[in-house]
């Protein structure tokens, strides 16, 4: 309505080069290969390991399984089959190596196994895995693992989902929890941004580190916001990326920006801060790190939002700032990264919810607020 | 609004002579007999009040106050209290130019004055007093600040533009366009522009506090749409305001090394009506509300600026639309009619508009033409704000008593019948609790030679600040009276009131310990503290207090309730 | 006898009439019937009842408390639960307020019409709309007027607030006079300066010579301002007197870790401290819940914060044999959207939200009103501010029917068009 505060002025800036493609991946533009309409707006998204199948859940507390397997002439329909089997929303979506079972984690506290790609899907097994909801979910050769509000993670035994082991890992909501990709160790991430390391012979707690610019205790609310909304291993397996909500100054009404923070979770390092060049406003809900050496982003908020960074790289390292400058608090003290600006931009159609890459890197599929799913091809 | 500022003189005559004429009578006992209607008291007025009965409104001079009042009002002949007593005013007009109340050689001095003239030569010597700057410096930083925390611009360096300006007789006007117009770059005008500079350039803010605070019209309401119960409260009159700040933006001076306001040549304000389902897009020139538009004048591009904007470059353009704003704001009578409005309240207690920045059409003074008389007095004196405030205190209006009167109505107060009861502000109070203990008179004594009011009124200020903080208002909002419960409990119980109480050379205490005849020590206490002499009942609870084995406990008990009562904390 | 309704328009000769010439007027005759003030509450008082007011902060979710709509679009990813009520189920993020269901009662049909935060806490703390030409006093003020004991040296109206502010608001009492105003009580904690300074003899000497003093100058001149001001120092030596009510640390440890340590348990514990130590009315406020982002989320955080302290609070007041006599109230400046917007947040939402109830005067374990399936309506015994009011002021055992007198003016204590809830009253 009223123009923005002015600013000095700059001289005219050229339009930006188009973005080189990696590793022969151009991403200058989206190619829709699948658009699938849900009634229910959707909450989460994942590609099964074969990519045959892509796995939505929905806020009417279904499971969506489209099928992807493209039509003579190479479209793809997107048969839809309803699932229902959870009391409660579902975010964390897995699946056994083999493509046999899908596995979903709710809101309700039940881990379920379905069979993958039958007509009629019904759950198998099911076991309350946790008291409250299950946000993070990750299966490796016959072991589930899951992470909990109740601040647990437990392991269950495929194909009959026996418990394992569980124990208490965090004080507070677990939101995401992974097999490391050489299966050595589990990972797990809070509400408070805190990653911790376990053995996963042996349970032990072997590192801790804090995500911090993903958390923030608002005083004014009187409630703790941000969390680990999504994370993604990078190709050699040693960093993770995570992303969520930062720089929030109204958290009731979501005023805040996504960040990508890259950690080095062998030494607890963070190794880069990933930012979108313009401000948006919103929590970022998908990351997915690509083995030809880039990192994508979709965060939802006013709309969503789609970037891509490069992976290669070299962190600039903000001078220290002058001595006299009193330090405020630890944070501060901490090296401060300069942010990284993405490469490439895309703006969506709507609230991104989450953001998927199938195995094999050639397919991304997002799912939307509004009750669709898109799948891409990336070429 | 204007249609009573010019009057046939004889419906003035009239009015005057009905004021005049009422029983003026300031050595008279407290109650005075209600004097019947139509039938003026023979005694002759022993202090000139007002002289507008001999000074009718001559062609171009504003009507005097009372005349005016009493075209608003015609029963203040018939139902006005009467004049207030000499140490009542003594102490109301102490507050109200020096920021506290009299000491007791000063009342007694006052009390000793047979001069008809006394109340007109006290206000002369008030204003003329250099304390008169330091605390009026105090209201102005309060008025315009809010009490916000200093950001930019040194707090004590802005109090000491304004004190100055104030004791140079600067016009109220200049005052206003110097803090619009200084940039910040020159350290001798920095402190002008802390008005924008501690709002941080939050042109919002901005505009919204000029037009509260200079225009006594809160179009904050205005931004997004026209106010949606005030008439001529437009979106256009905010946007138009808005126009000429939107160019002025915040610039680091690299070697000053602080923030100094710089401007741009471009940059064009257009505001939609969130109410406008077209959402049609209206472009807004500059322009003060009720004023002409102002365009931009027509200069080639490489005129437009005196230095362009760039990296470490400060913008200066050739046409600046913020000096504009300066010139605009007071050019019509809009700043001077606030400027009285809030004066007069603060004087009196209410605005003749209130609230005060609720300026418009819907909201109509309570007395017309009082406020074109106090609007029209700024005017013609060039916004010498002394001008103002001598009229308003020499005026029957600012002196009448508190006395109720047979068959006035219950809105009294609101008709100026009689004086309002009002609180002291957060200053006032702060000094008072200073003065009425002896503390300010001890502190000059332990000065002796070197007790300028450079050297006193820092000390006064600092041993104030605790009490200030406890009753002011939080920052950015205007003080309003209220009685908070932690008030009460800082007052009754904090070390800082207690510190004082005690004696010590020069203060208080120390004369009521030395004196042995309770009614003099009655009345040396009662004209600290209230600025008044004992009653009968007093000094008898004196005389108890003075028989008490721990003497100066039972007076220091008997100091502080008196601080603690509703007497104190009020001005009759 | 009528109500003594302060009054000060100035210092004209009507309102220096001394008081036995006032009584002297309502003694000739002129005094109306019905009037509040026949209510004056000394039989009440001797039954020391009391209120405490517990006010969720932002407009919590109805949907996620005490009318969950599970399974239906806007229901939202929780479940519903049984509680120890017969056939009421809440949602499940509040399991040990569900094993008090049986001492509570829901209020179901809730349309206040009012999305805007100050204009809905006006409606929910005065049982009215805002008007222009009266301001009408605080349940809270009402409380301390007509339902304190006398006696008793606390001030009527205690309102613990989280977070730092603090002080009183005479303007909370409205024509009932500053007396009745609300005094604050930030974060839980004895207010600054509480220690006397003296010993208290001479404390109560130089307050009786503030007050002498006060006497004298009032009989000249006084105003609205002068007693409210008068009466902070009142305040403040009955806060004082109280200052051991302030004392957390002599509540057994067991309890206060029920309680829980953080603020909401604090102000719990405190505010049953007060109402034992005869405290007319308390108000506690939990906060934040305008979650238009992350409504799921923060209720989680904020319910999970609200329901175990609160649960205690009840199952305390009940064993020390003070539920029967305290008048509950779980309230909030309106509900929220039944729609989930695209940030998982829920907005303002007046039109059919809940409210629930407990205590003296309220059937353990009754319900009325119904929502439709998706929670945007109401279908069944709508009620408002007004209902909510009457309903208040019946179950202290107060006549909801009779008016206050102001300036002669009659003034209905309750907005005309709402009546007592019979449902939930016992």
């Amino acid at each position: 309505m009223t123009q923005e505060k002015p600013k000095p002025k700059e001289a005219p800036k050229p339009p930006p080069p188009p973005p080189e493609p990696i590793a022969g991946y151009n991403l200058a533009t989206l190619k829709q290969a699948a658009e699938l309409k849900n009634g229910s707006p959707l909450l989460a998204c994942r590609f099964s390991p074969d990519a045959r199948w892509l796995i939505t859940t929905a806020q009417d507390n279904t499971i969506q399984q489209w099928d992807l397997a493209p039509d003579k002439d190479g479209k793809i329909a997107g048969k839809k089959v309803d699932m229902a089997g959870h009391a409660s929303w579902t975010r964390a979506i897995s699946f056994s190596a083999d493509n046999k079972w899908l596995i979903t984690a709710g809101y309700d506290g039940l881990l379920l196994t379905w069979p993958l790609g039958v007509a009629h899907p019904e759950p198998v097994r099911q076991v309350q895995a946790h008291t409250g909801w299950i946000r993070g979910v990750d299966c490796q050769a016959n072991q589930v693992l899951t992470g909990g509000n109740d601040g647990r993670l437990a392991i269950h035994l495929l194909p009959d989902l026996r418990p394992s082991r569980a124990w208490q890992a965090h004080d507070c909501h677990i939101y995401q929890a992974s097999f490391s990709p050489d299966g050595k160790f589990i990972l797990s991430a809070d509400l408070k941004g805190r990653v911790k390391v376990w053995d996963q012979q042996s349970g032990a707690l072997v590192r801790e580190f804090a995500v911090a610019a993903l958390h923030k205790y608002d005083a004014g609310f009187g409630a703790d916001i941000g969390g680990v909304r999504a994370w993604s291993f990078s190709p050699d397996g040693s960093s993770i990326v995570c992303t969520g909500i930062t720089n929030v100054s109204n958290a009731f009404a979501g005023v805040g920006n996504p960040l990508y923070v890259v950690a080095n979770w062998t030494t607890g390092e963070i190794r880069a801060e990933l930012k979108p060049k313009e401000a948006f406003q919103g929590t970022g809900w998908g990351v997915c790190w690509h083995r030809a050496g880039f990192i994508l982003g979709a965060a939802g908020g006013n709309g969503g939002m789609l970037w891509a960074w490069r992976d290669d790289f070299k962190v600039p390292v903000k001078p220290e700032p002058a001595k006299t400058e009193p330090k405020k608090d630890a944070r501060k003290e901490e090296k401060k990264l300069e942010p990284i600006a993405e490469f490439v931009a895309h703006k969506l159609a709507d609230n991104v919810r989450d953001m998927c890459l199938s195995a094999n890197g050639k397919k991304l599929a997002i799912a939307y607020q509004g009750g669709i799913a898109r799948v891409h091809t990336l070429a | 609004m204007m249609k009573h500022a010019w009057l046939p003189l004889s419906i003035v005559g009239i009015a005057l002579w009905a004021v005049v004429g009422s029983s003026i009578h300031a050595d008279a006992p407290k109650i005075v007999p209600p004097v019947a209607k139509d039938q003026p008291a023979k005694t002759a007025p022993v202090v000139a009040v007002a002289k507008p009965a001999a000074v009718p409104a001559k062609s171009g001079q504003p009507l005097a106050i009372d005349a005016a009042i009493a075209l608003d009002e015609p029963t203040v002949s018939s139902l006005a209290s009467s004049p207030c007593d000499d140490l009542t005013f003594l102490r109301r007009v102490h507050f109200d130019l020096v920021g506290g109340p009299p000491t007791v050689a000063e009342a007694r001095a006052f009390l000793a004055d047979k001069d008809s003239a006394r109340r007109s030569r006290l206000i002369d010597r008030l204003l003329a007093n250099p304390d008169h700057s330091w605390y009026w410096s105090q209201v102005l930083d309060a008025w315009w600040m809010e009490r916000r925390p200093a950001k930019h611009v040194d707090a004590k360096l802005w109090r000491d533009y304004l004190r100055d300006s104030l004791a140079q007789g600067k016009g109220l006007d200049t005052l206003v366009k110097e803090m619009l117009t200084a940039d910040g770059t020159d350290e001798k005008t920095r402190p002008a522009a802390r008005f924008v500079l501690d709002r941080e350039l939050d042109t919002h803010l901005v505009v919204r506090d000029i037009s509260r605070l200079f225009l006594g019209a809160n179009l904050q309401c205005a931004q997004c749409h026209d106010h949606p119960r005030i008439d001529n409260y437009k979106q256009a009159h905010y946007h138009g305001l808005l126009a000429y700040f939107q160019r002025t933006y915040l610039f680091d001076d690299p070697k000053l090394k602080k923030k100094v306001l710089a401007e741009k040549a471009d940059g064009e304000v257009e505001f939609q009506s969130v109410f406008d389902p077209k959402k049609i897009t209206r472009k807004r020139a500059p322009g003060v509300p009720g004023g002409p538009e102002r365009p931009d004048p027509v200069l080639a591009k490489d005129q437009l600026y005196i230095s362009a904007p760039a990296k470490e470059v400060r913008g200066v353009p050739r046409h600046s639309r913020r000096s504009l704003l300066a010139n605009d704001l007071t050019a019509g009578k809009a700043l001077a009619r606030n400027l009285a409005n809030r004066f007069w309240a603060q004087l009196l207690g209410k605005g003749v508009v209130h609230p005060l920045d609720q300026i418009h059409e819907d909201n109509p003074p309570s007395h017309p033409a009082l406020l074109d008389s106090l609007t029209e007095t700024l005017l013609q004196a060039r916004y010498d704000h002394k001008a103002l405030l001598r009229v308003i205190c020499n005026s029957a209006a600012y002196q009448r008593g508190g006395e109720a009167r047979a068959g006035q109505p219950k809105n009294a107060e609101d008709r100026l019948l009689i004086a309002r009861l009002r609180p002291l502000s957060p200053e006032q109070m702060g000094h008072a609790l200073l003065f009425a203990t002896g503390q300010v008179e001890a502190e000059r004594k332990a000065l002796g030679a070197k007790a300028t009011p450079e050297a006193v009124w820092p000390r006064v200020e600092a041993q104030a600040a605790p009490f200030i903080a406890v009753l002011a208002a939080q920052p950015g909002n205007p003080d309003q009276f209220e009685a908070r419960l932690e008030q009460a409990l800082f007052l009754a119980n904090h070390g800082h009131l207690q510190q004082f109480l005690p004696p010590r050379p020069g203060n208080l205490m120390e004369r009521l310990l030395a004196e042995k005849d309770p009614a003099k020590a009655a009345d040396e206490l009662y004209l600290a503290v209230f600025t008044r002499l004992s009653s009968a009942d007093e000094k008898v609870e004196m005389a108890r207090a003075l028989q008490e084995k721990d003497k100066q406990t039972a007076l220091r008990d008997l100091l502080w309730a008196l601080l603690g009562s509703a007497e104190f904390r009020f001005i009759g | 006898m009528r109500p003594e309704i302060a009054r000060y328009a100035c210092n004209s000769p009507e309102h220096t009439l001394n008081r036995r010439s006032m009584l002297g007027v309502l003694g000739g005759g002129l005094a109306t019937a019905t009037s509040a003030g026949s209510l004056l509450a000394n039989p009440l008082a001797r039954q020391h009842k009391r209120v405490l007011m517990v006010f969720l902060s932002g407009g919590v979710s109805q949907l996620e408390t005490w009318d969950p709509k599970p399974g239906a679009p806007t229901g939202g990813p929780f479940r519903a639960i049984p509680t120890s009520a017969p056939g009421v189920h809440i949602c499940e993020l509040l399991p040990y307020t569900a094993s008090q269901m049986h001492r509570l009662a829901l209020v179901r049909g809730v349309n206040t019409a009012e999305d805007d935060h100050g204009k809905g806490s006006h409606i929910i703390h005065t049982g009215r709309r805002q008007e222009p030409s009266l301001e009408y006093p605080h349940l809270g003020s009402v409380a301390a007027k007509f339902v304190a004991d006398a006696d008793n040296p606390i001030p009527g109206y205690l309102n613990v607030v989280p977070g730092g502010g603090g002080g009183s608001n005479a303007a909370d009492a409205a024509f009932l006079g500053p007396r009745y105003g609300s005094v604050t009580i930030s974060d839980g904690r004895a207010p600054a300066n509480i220690d006397r300074p003296v010993d208290p003899l001479r404390e109560q000497q130089r307050h009786d010579l503030r007050r002498a003093a006060d006497q004298r100058f009032m009989a000249r001149r006084k105003s609205a301002q002068t007693e409210a001001y008068t009466q902070t120092y009142d305040q403040a030596l009955q806060l004082m007197q109280k200052k051991a009510l302030f004392d957390l640390t002599s509540e057994p440890a067991k309890l206060t870790e029920s309680y829980g340590t953080h603020d909401f348990g604090r102000h719990c514990v405190l505010a049953r401290r007060l109402l034992e130590g005869g405290a007319p009315f308390v108000k506690i406020s939990h906060t934040n819940y305008d979650t238009h982002h992350e409504n799921f989320d923060f209720h989680i955080e904020q319910l999970a914060e609200f329901d175990k302290p609160f649960a205690t609070l009840i199952e305390d007041l009940h064993q020390r044999g003070l539920l029967s006599t305290t008048l509950v109230m779980v309230v909030s400046e309106f509900g929220r959207t039944p729609n989930i917007n695209r940030n998982y947040g829920r907005d303002h939402w007046s039109k059919a939200w809940s409210v629930a109830l407990g205590g003296c005067g309220i059937r353990g374990g009754s319900f009325c009103g119904k929502t439709n399936a998706q929670g945007t309506e109401v279908v069944d015994r709508q009620v408002h501010g007004g209902h909510l009011f009457a309903t208040y002021l019946k179950a202290l055992g107060l006549d909801p029917a009779k008016k206050y007198y102001v300036d002669q003016r009659p003034i209905p204590m309750v907005d005309p068009t709402g009546s007592p809830i019979g449902e939930v009253l016992s």
